[in-house]
């Protein structure tokens, strides 16, 4: 962290130190978790090489068990990337000179548009989901 | 901790601080804002109007072998593997590591993007080209 002393473990210390650490805290966990998630994306979809009966059946797997866990882990993806991507459009405009000496109002409602949109999402997903469960 | 020498408002780092040259922190946000477009539609066309995930194979692969669609996933590919992979690197940067360290960890990174998004690309073209059972 720039001119910091406590490294990058200090990043999970959030108490008393305010929103403002909070954000350029969380802004890099998630992109962390974004970079790691997009790997296993990259290993997942070179699945597809192996077919189509093997890539729905793991498809399946994912989504209706035995490894529906997973469902739980993309509603987190779900909640990172939508987090870092409102955060990102703040710090975008803060450094266009927009909205810094409101900076911490913009954070609240970048991100509470943000979630709303995640929920939306999450909602019409959950509904593709459910239409495929008795295939 | 943050002081005001580091942080032109809480949550943005100064151009002294910053991990990134300018150059580097324009095209992390112009790539951000493009992530921003791609992802949405990405999103909807994934898990959205994509069908049942039982079926999901024919999904990519029907999308895959339209050129346009191939064409706005190698693209959404190229800009959002740099743009997660930069953004590392200046993760990385933030650790104070030495200018040597810096130069280490760039041509790593920098490799790490070739290998990904020639893999990427050469996966997405093969499956363009598989045809639905």
């Amino acid at each position: 962290m720039p001119g910091g002393n406590t490294g990058i473990i200090g990043w999970f210390n959030f108490l008393h130190k305010g929103i403002g650490f909070f954000a350029y805290a969380m802004h890099r966990i998630s992109g962390i978790v974004i970079v790691l998630y997009l790997y296993l994306h990259f290993f997942v979809l070179s699945n597809l090489l192996r077919g189509g009966v093997t890539f729905n059946s793991l498809i399946t797997s994912f989504t209706y068990g035995p490894y529906d866990i997973f469902i739980v882990m993309d509603i987190l993806l779900s909640l990172v990337i939508f987090y870092h991507g409102a955060n990102g459009i703040r710090l975008m405009l803060n450094e266009a000179g927009l909205g810094l000496k409101h900076h911490k109002l913009l954070f609240f409602v970048f991100e509470s548009v943000a979630m709303i949109l995640m929920l939306l999402f999450l909602y019409y997903a959950w509904q593709v989901l459910l239409s495929g469960a008795g295939v | 901790m943050m002081s005001n020498m580091n942080m032109k408002s809480e949550g943005t780092i100064n151009k002294k601080a910053r991990s990134m040259g300018s150059i580097q922190w324009l095209f992390q946000a112009a790539t951000g804002a493009f992530i921003i477009f791609f992802l949405g539609v990405h999103l909807y066309v994934a898990h959205i109007n994509g069908g049942s995930p039982v079926e999901l194979f024919d999904t990519v692969v029907g999308n895959l072998s339209n050129p346009w669609w191939l064409a706005f996933f190698l693209v959404f590919l190229w800009i959002v593997t740099y743009h997660g992979l930069n953004g590392l690197k200046g993760i990385i940067y933030e650790t104070g590591i030495s200018t040597r360290g810096r130069k280490g960890v760039s041509w790593a990174i920098m490799g790490v993007y070739i290998v990904s998004i020639i893999y990427g690309t050469v996966l997405s073209l093969v499956v363009a080209q598989m045809t639905i059972p």
